[in-house]
């Protein structure tokens, strides 16, 4: 090799690939262009406060990339979008009443452990957003807690009515009013009709895959239903649980982070079921009210192993290419 | 006397055992949530450490070498027995704190690693040096860590407080979360400490980095340039 092309590196992905003429910068914008009707109800809904933390979480998730990549001599991407989008999806956790402070530990801490110190975008293997979530619902409880007279509102968190009053409490919350996100929770991760058809533009442009959203929703639809018809006095029923707290955010935009999910179909069905599946679990057995971004959590770090089911290389292997979910192919592989 | 400071000092930053050995790990993430308990823990491995090397080192001569573990064994937890009644005599609250901890330094890798790997090969002053080193080495970690964790997880350094007032304890530090993402932070950054020193070795004298994880191909620092 001359001295010339020494500086040539080549760049090794491992399949599948997606063909698609798109770039980061458009998937991410078509991302924000999907989050923006929650952002707008959120904004009517809550106002000023919502306004000043999602900005704020942007903003600083974009400049603790800057830094992080200026400390790390990497090329700046702040024009590829993807760390407002997780400033964004980070905000959307938060509740509006969230202290300058603790939106901006979180935003910090999501794109500096949760992405930056393993790379990069796309290095990440837990979904950046959540791991600032995490870091900050863990360690102060009190201020990540939405709080009603802060806020002047009259609106409850509907899980933890079902949580401590029984499903029957579910009633107090008829679904249009969830679907229009008049609920208490993080501030744009209730509005679940706006993030619902946010995410079905998103999984119809394809810049999601469709399987994971899907999945998801079927197996919180399943456990619940599960739940529901062992005892619905003490479980509220399916659609209460999808439509309430942060699971349709969770379903469409968190455990679809390119980085952190597998990429096959029957991988894709799996991971998605078990996140799904986990939101209840935690929701009906866990101590915090509201499972979803911990499944998540969960799941993403389950990802490499859902990608190792029949994992076969493009072109080998005794399955078709056609036959990835079918029973026929399960079969014979 | 050159050979004696050289292994006093190996363990201070060449071998730290936590973090660059990555020995013992289940004290340095169970018994950091404060600098204090960090320190404690660091004497009784100390102490531990220097007299099991020095035992193992003067017997290594006399037990045949098909039961030389079960020795090594029997010798650390006669030790750990005397730390834990001394501990319960002069030291109860720390006691207290350290709990399981105090019996667990017995199944302590450093004790056997280095009883094992060091103290049955060599003499008794050179074992010693060892075993000071080593659990010097040790002590500073756990403080390290610990002071780390205290003083995020709440705000204040051996019960001192030390960060501004209206400070919000970040609770998740003294958790058992906050010690691996500690670990992890503070392995990563020893690590990146040690890949710039050898690529800036390998820059200077153009040679490959033989140690370096990756095999030294020295892409990484080719496109690093590029930018």
């Amino acid at each position: 090799m001359s001295q010339s092309n020494n500086d040539i590196l080549l760049a090794i992905s491992t399949p599948p690939f997606w063909h698609c003429g798109r770039t980061i910068r458009q998937n991410s914008l078509h991302t924000l262009l999907a989050l923006a009707p929650a952002a707008a109800l959120s904004l009517i809904q809550w106002g000023v406060p919502a306004a000043r933390v999602m900005a704020l979480s942007m903003v600083a998730a974009i400049v603790t990339e800057a830094v992080c990549q200026i400390l790390m001599k990497q090329k700046l991407s702040q024009d590829n979008g993807t760390a407002a989008v997780t400033g964004l999806a980070l905000a959307f956790l938060l509740p509006a009443s969230a202290p300058w402070w603790l939106t901006l530990i979180a935003a910090v801490c999501a794109m500096g452990v949760g992405r930056m110190a393993f790379g990069g975008y796309g290095a990440n293997q837990v979904n950046a957003a959540l791991v600032g979530w995490a870091l900050v619902f863990v360690s102060f409880p009190i201020p990540m807690d939405p709080n009603a007279a802060v806020l002047h509102t009259s609106l409850a968190d509907p899980l933890f009515r079902a949580k401590f009053f029984g499903g029957a409490a579910a009633a107090d919350f008829p679904l249009a009013d969830l679907l229009l996100g008049r609920q208490l929770g993080g501030l744009g991760a209730t509005q679940t009709g706006a993030l619902f058809l946010g995410g079905l533009y998103l999984a119809l442009r394809g810049v999601i895959r469709w399987e994971i959203p899907c999945a998801f929703l079927a197996g919180t639809f399943l456990v619940a239903s599960a739940f529901h018809l062992a005892d619905p006095e003490l479980y509220a029923g399916p659609l209460f649980h999808i439509f309430s707290g942060s699971t349709v955010f969770a379903a469409f935009f968190l455990a679809t982070e390119d980085s952190c999910c597998p990429h096959r179909r029957l991988p894709m069905t799996l991971y998605g079921l078990t996140g799904g599946a986990l939101v209840m679990l935690i929701r009906v057995f866990g101590v915090y009210a509201d499972g979803a971004p911990f499944a998540v959590m969960l799941i993403n770090l389950l990802a490499p192993m859902f990608a190792l089911i029949r994992s076969h290389p493009f072109g080998t292997g005794p399955r078709k290419a056609k036959r990835t979910s079918d029973n026929e192919g399960r079969a014979r592989s | 006397m050159n050979r004696f400071m050289q292994e006093l000092t190996k363990g201070l930053w060449k071998e730290l055992p936590p973090f660059r050995l990555l020995l013992g790990l289940c004290p340095v993430l169970a018994v950091t949530k404060s600098a204090s308990s960090g320190v404690g823990m660091g004497m009784a491995v100390l102490f531990v450490l220097t007299l099991s090397n020095m035992l193992s080192s003067m017997v290594r001569n006399v037990i045949p070498s098909k039961v030389r573990i079960a020795c090594f064994i029997t010798i650390s937890a006669t030790l750990v027995v005397a730390v834990e009644l001394l501990m319960q005599a002069y030291a109860y609250p720390l006691y207290l704190q350290l709990g399981i901890f105090v019996p667990l330094i017995v199944v302590n890798c450093i004790i056997l690693g280095r009883a094992e790997a060091f103290a049955a090969k060599n003499p008794v002053h050179l074992a010693i040096a060892d075993g000071i080193g080593m659990g010097l080495g040790f002590t500073m970690s756990l403080t390290f860590l610990g002071s780390i964790r205290e003083i995020l997880g709440a705000g204040t350094w051996f019960g001192h407080p030390v960060m501004w007032d209206g400070f919000q304890p970040f609770a998740v530090m003294v958790e058992a979360p906050g010690a691996f993402l500690c670990l992890g932070l503070t392995l990563a950054a020893m690590n990146y400490g040690t890949h710039r020193q050898l690529m800036k070795k390998s820059r200077e004298s153009a040679e490959l980095p033989a140690a370096s994880p990756c095999g030294g191909c020295r892409a990484c620092a080719l496109g690093r340039d590029k930018d």
